[in-house]
């Protein structure tokens, strides 16, 4: 479904917000991992074909999308980090903006969506007044209107309670079969429930990508637990990659990723997708 | 292509109309329609012509109150519009846009056709405004079609060239930001006499084919069918024993109307230029011009002469105004090297208070905004005492760069330094301040002090009260004390709705 070969994005400067990126996925759910600066708002601004490649090639279901962005254009939804509103426009106004962008003449079709987002109760209401969960709600309803064959969604959830966290999860899991989903984030929980492959990407790379079950067996004897004290756990966090840790009464449990046991006390521990990227991150090349 | 044309004007206008700031802005458009047409009894009148007062009907009302109208469309329409690209910027909803289907051209067109409905519909609030007038003062009575006229001849030309602008500007990276709205202010200054100074002269008529303004067709208009060029518009004196003369108004013949056609389609390929420069919301792109200038000349320029003032960056690190006033310098270091140059041309003898009174508006201009522009205002409250003095802070952060620019200047500078130009130093501080915090944005004080200047420089001193900085002359004390009251009065506007803002919030 979608291809990319070799993709460059080389800024004005000389920096490099890609490098030589090449990944070819075919449905699901793509967890985009990686901390900030990795390049990941650029790839996906160049998939969503705002920006080209410098060098390289996208293609879309064979379509090269430097030549012929229209091909994904059609089938695409994305939502942008920061993604902002009209204040002044209705939900249904704001929505109905976007569904003439692409071409959407169904009111139905608007309706439908912002009772997707269930927004529907607060359709005629103006936007401004709205919280952040909800206009980021509003966001995939517009990303979602022209029944998209790839979802596009840059960092979706920052800014939102954990409530609304989880709600935006669940409408991004129910999107369907036959569509690809590409979510970034660089927070592992956003994706861990929903993703069906994850790359990882570090500098304008790609360090890894890989089916969930597959990340995770690859941190497999690489996690180690135990419990310290206070004063060891300040040295530890100085020494050691700390995935976790949690005070209780009786010392501080930490979990630290390392190849090496870390000290005789600490234990093997089964890898959550947490210390699976962090493995990736320190020890993939 | 009709459908996202239409969604894209829909959403502008609707975006905009609903704004508050854009109700009262109509309300006083339509509000000083009827200060302009006085009542006769009191010596003035809307239109003198030789002397005579035209007959209030509604050929000579709309006909007036039409060329007023073509200037205020093209001066301060041009600021309120020229936001129409970077608002998509802000929100992200460009970047939305450009992922979908749309064509560049329809989205551009778009925004085209958004201005022009915008600044259609304020000027239809205004000629209503005044047909109103012509009722009241009931010397003749209203002809819709005479009146509307009027304006469809010399304001749909106007509209379309500063839509057209306004698009241009947003897309050309480096005149997208306060240097584009200075140029804009010359530019149109410039635009606004130079069809009749050249038909005055002697010049070809070809230039009433770029007549965007009217100015041009009204100056043949008169001198061929009225045989005068002596028209005053606008709040004018006339001699009372003269009887008043009954003015038609405007009408075109065939050349005319190809004039005014081609005046108001003449813009139109400056939109290909716009297409030609447009990012697309490509963030490559979008990031350099967002970027203050880096590629422009004044960017280069503040990027040499950094080194230069890196002793502000230090000062910048200390607390209170002059830490404000010298980041300022810091981040502008142009203000240093005009700040010199006026130094040594005064030193040398030289009056420069024309041209460091126009930059000094221009670098105090986003002094009283740029927290709230660029989101940073939360930390600045945040500091001790900065929310509840923030007006007081930024006057006297501004005032502080100001003498920083003016000290040489007013001290040595010829005629003798005068109290009238200190206070005017006050004058454009406060202002700056007062309606950086009132509007939010930097342009609304650089289009009402650009024009005042630019009025005052004009006038050469003729009108005392105009003559803010005793530019050709000195202007008389209550003039002077006028213009301190002034600048008091606004400081109290800026600090009482600075306290509305913070109870709202």
């Amino acid at each position: 479904m979608l291809k990319l070969e070799s993709v460059t994005k080389r800024f004005r400067g000389g920096n490099y917000g890609v490098r030589d990126l090449s990944l070819d996925i075919n449905g699901g759910v793509l967890g985009l991992l990686g901390p900030n600066g990795a390049g990941k708002t650029t790839l996906m601004q160049m998939i969503a074909t705002i920006t080209k490649p410098t060098s390289g090639s996208i293609t879309f279901r064979g379509a090269d999308l430097a030549r012929d962005p229209d091909a994904l254009r059609r089938k695409l939804g994305y939502l942008p980090q920061d993604f902002g509103v009209y204040d002044n426009l209705t939900a249904i106004e704001f929505l109905s903006y976007f569904a003439s962008l692409k071409g959407v003449r169904s009111r139905a079709r608007v309706q439908e969506m912002l009772e997707l987002v269930n927004l529907h109760s607060v359709s005629n209401r103006a936007i401004g007044g709205f919280s952040g969960g909800m206009k980021q709600r509003l966001g995939i309803a517009q990303a979602l209107i022209n029944d998209p064959e790839l979802v596009i969604v840059d960092e979706p959830t920052a800014g939102l309670d954990p409530e609304e966290r989880v709600r935006f999860r669940n409408v991004l899991s129910d999107l369907g079969a036959g569509k690809l989903v590409i979510l970034s984030t660089h927070i592992v929980s956003d994706i861990e429930s929903i993703a069906t492959h994850i790359a990882i990407m570090r500098e304008g790379r790609l360090v890894s990508l890989a089916a969930p079950e597959d990340l995770l067996r690859g941190a497999e004897g690489n996690v180690w637990e135990m419990i310290v004290s206070s004063d060891r756990y300040d040295e530890l966090r100085r020494t050691a990659k700390v995935s976790t840790a949690l005070r209780k009464s009786d010392g501080v449990h930490v979990r630290i990723v390392s190849r090496d046991r870390p000290s005789s006390e600490a234990s093997i521990a089964e890898p959550s997708l947490e210390d699976a990227f962090l493995y990736t991150m320190s020890y993939a090349a | 292509m009709i459908q996202r044309i239409a969604a894209i004007v829909r959403a502008d206008v609707l975006v905009r109309f609903r704004r508050f700031s854009t109700l009262v802005i109509f309300l006083l458009l339509s509000a000083s329609a009827l200060l302009w047409v006085p009542d006769p009894k009191t010596g003035r009148t809307l239109i003198s012509i030789g002397g005579h007062r035209a007959l209030y009907n509604s050929g000579s009302i709309g006909m007036a109150t039409a060329m007023l109208a073509s200037i205020f469309v093209g001066l301060f329409g041009f600021y309120v519009i020229s936001n129409a690209v970077r608002r998509d910027v802000m929100t992200r909803c460009g970047f939305v846009a450009a992922s979908t289907e749309m064509r560049t051209h329809e989205y551009l067109l778009g925004k085209f056709l958004g201005n022009v409905v915008f600044l259609t519909t304020f000027m239809t609030g205004f000629m209503l405004a005044a047909m109103v007038m012509l009722i009241i003062r009931a010397e003749a009575p209203l002809q819709p079609l005479v009146f509307a006229s009027q304006y469809a001849i010399l304001i749909p030309s106007t509209i379309v060239f500063v839509s057209v602008l306004a698009i241009l500007f947003e897309s050309i990276p480096w005149l997208s930001g306060r240097f584009g709205d200075v140029v804009y202010f010359f530019f149109w200054a410039a635009a606004l006499g130079v069809v009749v100074n050249s038909l005055e002269h002697g010049g070809s008529r070809w230039l009433l084919y770029f007549d965007f303004n009217g100015f041009g067709y009204l100056f043949e208009f008169t001198k061929n069918v009225w045989h005068t060029k002596n028209m005053s518009i606008g709040q004018t004196s006339f001699d009372v024993k003269q009887a008043p003369v009954v003015v038609q108004g405007l009408w075109l013949n065939r050349e005319w109307f190809l004039m005014r056609l081609a005046s108001t389609l003449a813009p139109l390929p400056l939109l290909g230029i716009a297409l030609l420069f447009f990012h697309r919301f490509d963030p490559a792109r979008v990031r350099i011009g967002g970027e203050k200038g880096k590629r422009s000349w004044i960017g280069m320029l503040n990027r040499m002469t950094k080194p230069f003032v890196r002793p502000f960056t230090a000062l910048a690190m200390r607390g209170g105004a002059a830490s404000d006033a010298a980041l300022t310098i810091a981040s502008t270091p142009i203000i240093a090297v005009t700040a010199i140059a006026f130094a040594i041309a005064a030193l040398a003898g030289s009056d420069v208070s024309v041209p460091a009174f126009c930059a000094l508006g221009i670098f105090v201009a986003d002094i009283a905004t740029r927290e709230r522009r660029a989101g940073t205002l939360g930390f600045v409250y945040s500091a001790p005492k900065l929310k509840s003095q923030f007006v007081m802070w930024k006057f006297t952060s501004s005032l502080i760069v100001a003498l920083f620019v003016m000290a040489i200047p007013l001290l040595r500078g010829a005629p003798a330094p005068s109290p009238a130009r200190i206070v005017a130093v006050f004058f454009v501080c406060a202002a700056a301040t007062s309606l950086g915090v009132i509007s939010g944005n930097p342009k609304t004080f650089i289009v009402v002090y650009l024009t005042l200047w630019y009025v005052s420089v004009s006038d050469k001193g003729a009108t005392p009260s105009l003559n803010f900085a005793a530019f050709q002359r000195v202007p008389p004390s209550a003039v002077v004390a006028g213009y301190f009251a002034a600048s008091i009065a606004l400081l109290v506007a800026a600090e009482g709705m600075h306290r509305r803002i913070l109870r709202r919030t």
